[in-house]
């Protein structure tokens, strides 16, 4: 047994780095796109792929997916080659992994802004992606898992824990939330329905945030922050219990992001248990990374590395107090729906995963590069620009969160709403939209110092592709020393054996057990009035799925006096929901909620309401929506979708099927012929139709129209459930 | 909410799983010393060929600081 | 005066200028050059002056070539590769660890090292083919990492580490968790719509969590309880078996007959807690042994020598085979391993080992060396009188002391107390069932099990634990390291001190070095420190750092007499520094235990230097502040040379004992304690070794914590002995501590039994109190402690830089 000389693949962690920065930027770019949307709604007037609804979900799978994911792999790869003092297992893996990656966010950034969407948040990607997805995510397990065995170090330091738990829970989580059944190839229904598909969304969306956003970054700050910091961690052992105490529980919490949803509240319950547990553990992590630097504040007055160590372990403890808290029912009451959730995963996002990451690539590409930092000074002025981005992008949206809060509650004393109109608390918090806008112009700012600051130490330096090294291999194990050793280094090796049969065995596992839940539900209660959506409703919610209206309107009106007041009447029941595949609760609410919108307003105001909001509503900042009115209605897969969600358990007859496209007409020329009831609609349409004839021009009748569709959708809403209390609906006729 | 199953199967399973590990790590004696992998880690490797490299990376530091 | 770059000492007489850079000997420039031609600088960078000055002796390891000497010490042999672990005491930062794991850079045949750091020591694996054990011990040594090798590492007791502990805690708190999480809803939600189609499932749940937990992780419980009984005492544990106990069965039953949720979550959280103090006050120093005897002092094998006919041959045999009469040669800095009759050579015994006394003990042939003296000088010729485990002081281990372990019948705290606390509530339990049993017998059954649940004590359980594990850790900070947290009760009950002279209450790092007879000229300052300066012997060294004159001139002559003195010409000017005997001086009778170094100049006497054992600063101070509370007496090895003085910093009436054998000792305590004295022993030296053992409360005073101490019960830092009485205070408040969180829980047992004789116990309720009283029990007594450790002062912590280092090392480990 000879000393091995090897080599460190930095080339690998390099191209992740770049991504990271790339992505990153990008990622940003389309978050402050987004701020300003805000301010100027018809910024990208009548372009469908620039429209809010649409970029959200970008702007998140791209800062949490392209940007972390990216940083969490070059942090990874560079880390755990020389904790197990190997190369990673397998070149090719690691490239096909990098490059598969890149491939996916890419995908991901043209499918989100053409309306191509789950709605899933965090998972909003159509089924091919997903696949790729998961295909990927297991070469880089296999990579990581494979480099393990292959190790030359005995012991596995914390970090290499953290990256093995955040691979395993990933891969669970993101299958099991992601079981959806084909329409075509950009289009599925998820297998759950209503509040199952609420409860395994958030189950896995908490989750996402745990073993995506926390874990591997826990493991990055194990090895970084003593790293830059030249000194051993405070308390390695605390780092032990830290992570198992967190693995232990982890896994569970999830529902306390649906409170006082229609979600049984014994599982509320759970959820907020594990949450208030989950405070000891995080904060293990963030005591032991600041008191690392006990003694070595010098050292972080001076190194911007530390200094943006130093934000985002802070952020991070802020945040995991704030989570528990948030997750209390009764603060959660305030809470929910509001801004305040957006500055709370901001800190997150902001200082926690951005700040480390930039602090870790402050360090790394140094090194890649074998020179020193091109401008210590710039780095500084990074950090400065940054932490005040992130102090005017929070601060405002906490204020913002509690004033909307407020407002939504207020009564008078004769008992109606103090604010009735929904607008009124809007307008309200523009200004703090503006102050967040600011903050975040900062932070993307402060990313392009970066940039540059990054590209001139890599022109100044030399690039290392391969860096030398060299140990023993572990020895070898025999009978004997079995004997001698108490069968040491024979277990050695069980762990990630374990993880790899354990990772299989619960796929199976999982599988096995979805197939109960692919009946309908029998636990929740029926309601007799509710049925399913018709043809046209169901094209109708395909079209706000689309869109992306869920990201700015909820559909879940909870048991307040001040929603029922507002939002007509009755609260929410898990019953209402059992069509529904996906859900579309929501988690914001920066336009008003619309489960009872149906029958609220007429046909005509919403149609102009898409045409322009600010015609029905001033000072509305929901941009406008021409596309619906002129683009044609896609029906070629109406029966195909029907016949999914009738594998799926939605009771449509055989005859449903058949006579779909003639209810789509009947009801379509329903709802046009209320629209004649608007004499401007009646002259402009005339108008267009005789200017068609004349030129010849091709002409998509109203009926055929998307808008039809979505305003038989929106009718719809919430008036199943009118008909059990007093039959009075009105354009409900079309249930029978 | 029969959904209840699956997921309270898969979240039980992994926290076993890790249980599992958990009693095998210990075992294997990984938690024995709870202080040298923590400044083990910190040394760079230096080789040979590179070792002028961890030269200038230190005295960068040194510089930064 | 400039610091040695490899290992930080002072460059002293003999340093060496070697590549721009300053050493203190030659030793630390040849470990420096090793290192750097090796490229194995990084070593330095880590930390600066990270090295150890290396102690070289050629012979030393010979026995090393032995093989039932190879075959006891490696861990494993297995074609040509052996496995050997060793102690380094001189490990002490980072580079110690780097270069010792990089040792394949020096040695090609070293396979892999690896470190612990905690424990000190070091796993090597290697060729055996080609590196003999023997090699790479005398490697190690040359880079001044010399491993520990005695007698000790011959029978071999490889004990396996017990992890059980950690196991059960982890499962408990495991099942904790999730059982909380499946309980929680069914507090909160009780009519929930979905609750009633899942209620049964959760329970199966938690029942099947629990299981673990009340058959493997409280299983110690159980025993403990069972093992009480036995031997008719009613510990802690029975309580909480049979809390833990009723919690099941009811709790199982209440599942399975579906007439309730159970307190499975109660029972799993109980245990945890429970757990989690037994976890806590088990502080162990990984670097620390409290369980040494001379075996950990004496060497494996000595040279002995063998008469074949006419020529003498020198072979290495291990100590236990010498028999009385054999011939054994003794070399510089080895030990003397068996009494023995000097018969060629001049002896300097060093017996600080055994007693202390630090300054070399000068012998003639035909005197008696006893074992456990160190030869500083040259090469002597010795005949073993008695072999090993006969000899003077090794025989003190055939006593019984040593062989069965302390006596046991010590009552804790803790259990005195739940003597009484379970008689208590067995009779609330019946009297309360009794009263329902004519009430309303259907409760009655309930009632029973309720009060047995409610009133099981874990909060008194958990009280010591946590208050105790607490003051280890301080005690720990302060530099005092107890063997266990039994040790601070017996403390506090310690109503006598002994403490031994030599080496406990003087230092034997410095001493006081006084010149009498007439002056000496000025002129003649230069020369002598020149001849000083020329010898390596530690009296010389100590005078010359003495007198510290930089101004040195070149000697035309110089001739060391080993163990005798030097002798020097300069200018026709002859000088003699040495021993009374070497200079001819007649030494006066009062005088004669003192060391003395004479000067003799062109034949007349000047003078001597007569070096002192110091007293500890602070020694009068502590003992005024014992006096009060605790009876003081002196127990010492040597004679009454200095009773007088004695008596001056002790308060009136201290008895003193002088010339006091380790047998001696021994019984002495044993006599107090007989005459039902609780006995703290204060001692040092091997030959305190017995008297510790017996004593209530063994304490050894250690100049360097790293260095061995025989068996005791705590390990103080000699730089801390001025504040022993504030050690003690501490422990009694501490368990002033213990008693008022008895008093605290007793509290909560009272309003939960309230809750249980009314027969309206509810799990939540319950699941309530449990944590409740068990957190504010841990909050309270840890506050408690920290608070009270204001009465140390943590300025008189030492300064010495490398334990230094050390210190922040073992203060991470703590964490």
């Amino acid at each position: 047994m000879e000393v091995e000389k090897f080599y460190y693949d930095n080339k690998i962690v390099r191209n992740f780095v770049v991504a990271t920065i790339f992505w990153g930027i990008v990622g940003m770019a389309v978050g402050l796109l987004l701020a300003f949307l805000f301010l100027f709604p018809n910024l990208t007037e009548g372009i469908s792929w620039l429209s809010y609804g649409r970029l959200r979900p970008l702007h998140t799978n791209a800062v949490i997916f392209a940007f972390v994911g990216n940083a969490i792999f070059a942090g990874v790869y560079y880390s755990s080659q020389r904790l197990l003092k190997a190369r990673m297992f397998s070149d090719t893996l690691s490239k096909i992994h990098f490059w598969g990656w890149q491939l996916i966010i890419l995908s991901a950034a043209i499918t989100l802004p053409l309306g191509l969407t789950s709605t899933k948040e965090y998972a909003e990607l159509e089924w091919p992606i997903d696949i790729a997805v998961a295909v990927v995510w297991l070469i880089f397990g296999i990579n990581l898992i494979g480099t393990m065995i292959r190790r030359r170090q005995r012991h596995l330091y914390v970090a290499l824990w953290f990256y093995l738990a955040t691979f395993v829970t990933v891969t669970v989580l993101y299958v099991v939330n992601n079981l959806q059944i084909p329409v075509t190839f950009t289009k599925s229904y998820s297998v759950y329905s209503g509040v199952q598909d609420a409860l395994v969304q958030w189950w896995y969306g908490h989750n996402a945030v745990a073993f995506f956003l926390t874990t591997p970054f826990l493991g990055l700050m194990y090895y970084f922050v003593p790293k830059a910091a030249n000194r051993p961690i405070y308390s390695y052992r605390l780092s032990i219990v830290h992570f198992w105490s967190l693995i232990f529980i982890y896994i569970w919490a999830g529902p306390h992001h649906l409170l006082y949803t229609s979600l049984p509240a014994w599982a509320q319950s759970l959820g907020v248990a594990f949450s208030i547990m989950l405070l000891a553990p995080s904060w293990g992590g963030m005591i032991n990374g600041l008191l690392t630097l006990r003694g070595a504040w010098d050292k972080v007055r001076t190194d911007p590395v530390l200094k943006f160590m130093v934000v985002a372990i802070t952020g991070y403890g802020m945040a995991t107090f704030e989570g528990p808290m948030l997750s209390l029912k009764n603060v959660n009451a305030i809470a929910h729906f509001t801004d305040w959730i957006v500055a709370h995963v901001h800190v997150g996002a902001l200082a926690w995963n951005g700040f480390l990451a930039f602090g870790m690539i402050y360090w790394l590409v140094p090194r890649l590069f074998r020179t020193n930092l091109y401008s210590v000074k710039l780095a500084n002025a990074h950090f400065w620009i940054g932490t005040l981005g992130i102090v005017l992008y929070t601060i405002p949206l906490y204020v913002a969160g509690f004033t909307q809060a407020s407002m939504w509650r207020q009564f008078n004393p004769d008992g109606t709403l103090r604010y009735a109109n929904f607008m009124e608390t809007v307008v309200e918090i523009m200004p703090m939209y503006w102050l967040r806008a600011i903050g975040g112009t900062l932070y993307i700012l402060g990313a392009f110092i970066l940039l540059y600051n990054i590209v001139q130490t890599a022109r100044s330096g030399s690039k290392v592709t391969d860096d030398a090294a060299e140990a023993m291999p572990l020895e070898k194990v025999s009978k004997s020393r079995v004997k001698s050793e108490g069968w040491h280094s024979w277990l050695e090796r069980r762990p990630i054996k374990l993880t790899v049969y354990a990772t299989i065995a619960i796929l199976i596992g999982g599988m096995v057990q979805i197939i109960p839940s692919l009946l309908v539900d029998d636990y929740v209660p029926k309601i007799s009035t509710v049925t399913p959506y018709t043809p046209l409703e169901l094209e109708g919610r395909d079209l706000y799925i689309r869109e992306g209206c869920v990201s700015c309107h909820t559909q879940m009106v909870r048991p307040f006096r001040s929603e029922t007041e507002r939002y007509g009447g009755e609260y929410s029941k898990s019953g209402e929901y059992i069509y529904d595949r996906p859900f579309l609760w929501g988690s914001k609410r920066t336009g008003p909620d619309l489960q009872r919108v149906g029958g609220k307003y007429s046909d005509s105001w919403h149609f102009n309401h898409m045409y322009s909001p600010e015609s029905t509503s001033s000072g509305s900042i929901m941009p406008s929506y021409r596309w619906l009115i002129t683009d044609e209605l896609d029906t070629r897969h109406i029966e195909k979708k029907m016949e999914v969600l009738v594998q799926l358990g939605t009771p449509y007859t055989e005859e449903d099927i058949a006579n779909a496209r003639t209810s789509m007409q009947e009801q379509a020329k329903q709802i046009v012929e209320n629209l004649y009831g608007d004499p401007d609609f009646v002259r402009t349409y005339e108008g267009e139709m005789a200017y068609a004839e004349e030129n010849n021009l091709p002409f998509v009748k109203m009926e055929d129209r998307e808008i039809v569709a979505m305003i038989a959708y929106l009718q719809r809403l919430g008036t199943d459930i009118r008909l059990e209390s007093s039959n009075d609906g009105d354009e409900v006729t079309f249930n029978d | 909410m029969n959904i209840m199953f699956l997921l309270l199967g898969v979240s039980l399973l992994v926290a076993l799983i890790f249980l599992i590990i958990f009693i095998a790590t210990v075992r294997s004696g990984q938690y024995d010393d709870m202080y040298t992998p923590s400044v083990r880690m910190l040394f760079e490797d230096g080789t040979p060929s590179d070792k002028n490299a961890t030269e200038n990376n230190k005295s960068k530091t040194t510089k930064n600081n | 005066m400039d610091k040695c770059f490899h290992c930080g000492d002072p460059c002293l007489s003999g340093s060496v200028k070697h590549r721009d850079k300053s050493f203190c000997c030659q030793g630390c420039a040849t470990v420096f050059d090793i290192l750097h031609d090796n490229d194995l600088s990084y070593y330095y960078e880590l930390q600066d002056a990270p090295g150890t000055s290396p102690k070289i002796s050629e012979q030393k390891y010979a026995y090393l070539d032995q093989q039932e000497i190879i075959d006891k010490l490696v861990e494993f042999t297995e074609d040509g590769v052996q496995v050997v672990s060793f102690v380094i005491p001189s490990m002490h930062c980072s580079s110690c660890i780097w270069v010792l794991e990089h040792l394949h850079k020096l040695e090609p045949n070293v396979r892999k090292a690896f470190v612990n750091f905690p424990k000190k020591s070091v796993r090597i694996t290697y060729d055996s083919n080609s590196l003999s054990l023997r090699e790479l011990v005398e490697l190690l040594t040359r880079l001044g990492y010399e491993p520990n090798i005695s007698l000790d590492d011959m029978d071999a007791k490889k004990a396996s580490v017990d992890r059980s502990l950690v196991y059960k805690l982890g499962i408990a708190g495991f099942a904790f968790g999730n059982i909380m999480s499946l309980s929680l809803p069914d507090y909160f939600d009780l009519h929930d719509f979905w609750l009633s189609q899942f209620r049964p499932l959760f329970r199966y749940l938690m029942f099947c969590f629990s299981l673990p937990v009340v058959f493997y992780s409280a299983s110690d419980y159980f025993i403990n309880a069972y093992k009480g009984l036995r031997s008719k005492v009613l510990n802690i544990d029975f309580p909480l078996a049979l809390g833990i106990a009723v919690l099941f069965i009811r709790s199982t039953y209440e599942v399975f007959l579906d007439s309730g949720s159970g307190f499975f979550d109660s029972l799993t959280g109980l245990v945890f807690f429970l757990l989690l103090g037994k976890f806590f006050q088990q502080k162990t120093y990984a670097f620390l042994s409290f369980e040494r005897d001379y075996k950990s002092y004496f060497p494996i094998a000595v040279t002995l020598l063998r008469r074949t006919g006419e020529q003498v041959e020198e072979e290495q045999v291990p100590v236990y085979q010498l028999q009385k009469g054999d011939r054994i040669l003794l070399r510089n800095e080895e030990l003397l391993p068996a009494d023995a009759v000097l018969i060629k050579g001049d002896a300097h015994i060093d017996y600080s080992f055994v007693t202390g006394e630090s300054q070399p003990v000068h012998k003639h042939s035909g005197d008696k060396l006893f074992a456990g003296g160190r030869q500083q000088g040259s090469v002597l010729e010795l005949e073993i009188t008695k072999p090993v485990e006969q000899s003077y002081l090794t025989q003190l281990w055939s006593d019984e002391v040593f062989s069965k372990r302390r006596q046991t019948n010590f009552r804790t705290i803790t259990d005195s107390i739940s003597q009484r606390f379970t008689i208590a509530i067995l009779l609330i339990a019946v009297l309360s069932t009794t009263f329902w049993l004519f009430y309303d017998a259907s409760k009655a059954l309930q009632v029973f099990t309720a009060v047995l649940i409610i009133a099981c004590p874990c909060a008194i359980a958990l009280s010591a634990p946590f208050t105790l594990g607490n003051l280890l850790r301080i005690y720990g900070k302060h530099e005092m390291y107890l063997k266990d947290a039994e040790v601070i009760e017996r403390m506090a009950k310690v109503d006598t001190i002994v403490f031994d002279k030599t080496g406990t209450i003087t230092s034997n790092k410095e001493t006081k070095i006084s010149y009498h007879g007439q002056p000496i000229p000025k002129e003649l300052f230069p020369i002598i420190v020149s001849v000083l300066r020329g010898s390596n012997h530690p009296l010389s060294r100590g005078l010359y750092a003495h007198l510290n004159l930089e101004e040195t001139i070149a000697l035309d002559s110089f001739i060391e007499h080993t163990g005798k003195g030097m002798e020097a010409t300069y200018q026709g000017t002859i000088i003699k520094i040495g021993s009374a005997s070497f200079v001819g001086a007649a030494t006066t009778e009062k005088e004669v235990n003192k060391t003395r170094v004479f000067i003799k100049v062109n034949g007349t006497i000047y003078g001597r230097y007569v070096f002192q054992n110091v007293y500890r600063k602070g020694v009068e101070r502590l003992f005024e502040a014992l006096a009060p509370n605790q009876e003081l007496m002196v127990l010492s090895g040597d004679n009454d040379g200095e009773k007088k003085y004695l008596q001056t910093i002790f308060p009136k009436g201290t008895q003193m004992y002088f010339n006091q054998t380790p047998t001696n000792k021994l019984d002495f305590i044993k006599q107090l304690q007989a005459d039902g004295k609780s006995v703290m022993m204060v001692g040092d030296g091997l030959n305190d070794a017995g008297a510790l053992a017996q004593s209530d409360v063994g304490i050894v005073v250690s100049e360097n914590v790293n260095v061995f101490s025989p068996a005791c019960d705590g390990i103080l830092a000699a730089s801390q002995l001025v504040q022993l009485d504030k050690f003690i205070a501490l422990s009694t408040r501490g368990i002033q501590i213990i008693k008022w969180s008895f008093i605290f829980s007793l509290f909560y047992n009272i309003i939960g039994t309230s809750f249980a004789v009314t027969g309206n116990l509810l799990p939540v309720v319950a699941a309530i109190l449990m944590p409740l009283s068990s957190i504010s029990i841990v909050a309270f007594t840890t506050f408690a402690s920290r608070l009270s450790e204001k009465i140390l002062n943590k300025e008189e912590k030492s300064k010495h830089d490398k334990s230094h280092r050390l210190e922040h090392a073992t203060d991470i480990i703590l964490q």
